[in-house]
């Protein structure tokens, strides 16, 4: 198991909302210009996670998504 | 044994020639679901208290009678009820009280709902990363909103969404209550109960509302409040109860007694009264505190009494009052359990045959009258419907 992997583990185990959007972002901001479906589904979580937690991070992540026609 | 053909005739005679409801209305579980549908779902009934969700986002399930409810305090200090079912594939929402900082996401596919019910996301529903789809419409997937009512400290619901406002039926109790319908204040723990009773919810009712067996069953309350100080409330169709003209308060060790509600009328003076919201809520109102349980049937045979004491201002709830608080929370409930015994008799009384309901005393009996009639007129109006 990579690093990645490990630390979203634990994010998600601690429900740790906060470095869960950080997480993901960053994964799906490393692959979105080569893979955007990879890139997006990434993208989606750290979306879930911050609306979920009511973070201002979410309207920045679903602008992103509504960008590429995959967010209301 | 069964309640389709149980006959209600009597029970909707005046009193004087009236008889209780039938045993099957108590013992009988095809009984307790009919009244589950035609009392408690098509009237309002309390589920709950506003102060357990006491600010924005704070979400807290209820089971009630089976139905999944989740009561919740919006963006705009409202109280919310929701069913607490996500609108993709019926996954229980919230499990535990908690706060919502930002929406509800579902733990299944994390369909997530903001606090004004509407479906704020869809992740991944047209495909991995692709969160929207033609056929899913948001605006149509918002939550099940319940119709709700808070009252003095209660949250009422009801299930049915066919019953006239809350604010409609219980027009008169309101206004003559009016002075009570304020702001009120729970210190928490200390002025919180709740007894498990082995009886049908009814019976907790029909020994509230009466005050006939005050000398026999609380001695100790009759030391001071005579039978003959009390006073029947008997509102045909609408609500029933008690009220005494010999109220005393509470006075702590160094003899101060809690502070009033703001502008309270000479009447409260020592007056209190004790009235039955139908179907499910017993409410108590005195110059300085108030009380409200929450019914809950669990079966036909077991209910569950939550029990919440409120104070007039935000002193009585301080550490200045914490011993007159513990005192006062120590009395009703040893008045409550000294009903117990009671109404689990008369629980297990029933399960004679021969008993027809019983003999009403005309002079002591009314305000139990008054509630049986109602609940015979709520299952008569579902049979009605059912019957259509």
């Amino acid at each position: 198991m990579n690093t990645l992997d490990e630390a979203l583990l634990a994010a998600h185990l601690a429900g740790d909302n906060e470095t869960l959007v950080g997480l993901y972002r960053a994964a799906g901001e490393a692959v979105l210009a080569r893979d955007e479906v990879q890139g997006c589904f990434y993208l989606t979580h750290a979306y879930v996670f911050a609306l979920e937690a009511g973070m201002a991070e979410a309207e920045e992540l679903r602008a992103v998504l509504v960008a590429r026609g995959r967010e209301a | 044994m069964t309640t389709a053909n149980s006959d209600l005739s009597d029970v909707m005679q005046p009193v004087a020639r009236a008889k209780g409801l039938p045993n099957a209305h108590y013992i009988d579980p095809a009984a307790f679901d009919e009244e589950r549908k035609s009392v408690l779902f098509a009237n309002w009934s309390g589920v709950g208290f506003a102060k357990d969700v006491p600010n924005e986002g704070d979400a807290m399930p209820v089971d009630f009678l089976g139905v999944p409810l989740l009561i919740l305090r919006d963006h705009d200090g409202a109280v919310r009820v929701y069913q607490n079912t996500c609108r993709h594939r019926g996954m229980i929402l919230v499990d535990e009280p908690r706060n919502i900082r930002g929406t509800i996401r579902c733990p299944y596919h994390s369909w997530c709902y903001g606090l004004d019910g509407q479906l704020r996301s869809t992740p991944h529903v047209g495909g991995p990363g692709q969160n929207i789809h033609e056929d899913i419409k948001r605006n149509e997937l918002g939550l099940f909103e319940m119709r709700s009512h808070v009252w003095l400290g209660v949250v009422f619901v009801n299930v049915s969404a066919a019953a006239p406002d809350f604010d409609v039926v219980h027009a008169d109790l309101i206004a003559r209550w009016s002075e009570f319908d304020k702001p009120l204040y729970h210190s928490g723990a200390d002025s919180s109960f709740k007894l498990d009773v082995a009886c049908n919810w009814k019976l907790a009712v029909e020994n509230y509302c009466e005050s006939y067996h005050l000398p026999w069953v609380h001695p100790g309350l009759n030391s001071y409040s005579r039978l003959e100080d009390h006073y029947n409330i008997e509102e045909n169709g609408r609500y029933s109860g008690q009220g005494t003209l010999v109220y005393r308060q509470l006075e702590g060790e160094d003899g101060k007694v809690f502070p009033d509600f703001e502008g309270v009328s000479d009447k409260w003076d020592t007056g209190a009264e004790y009235i039955t919201v139908f179907p499910n809520v017993l409410l108590g109102v005195h110059r300085d505190h108030t009380f409200a349980i929450v019914l809950e049937p669990k079966e036909q045979g077991k209910t569950q009494e939550h029990v919440e004491i409120f104070y007039a201002t935000e002193a009585a709830i301080g550490d200045g009052f914490s011993a007159t608080r513990a005192k006062n929370t120590a009395q009703w409930e040893e008045v409550f359990k000294e009903d117990i015994f009671v109404v689990e008799g008369m629980q297990r009384g029933r399960l004679g045959p021969l008993f027809d309901g019983g003999k009403f005393s005309p002079a002591m009996d009314g305000a139990t009258h008054v509630f049986h009639e109602w609940v015979a007129q709520s299952l008569s109006a579902g049979r009605q419907i059912a019957a259509e």
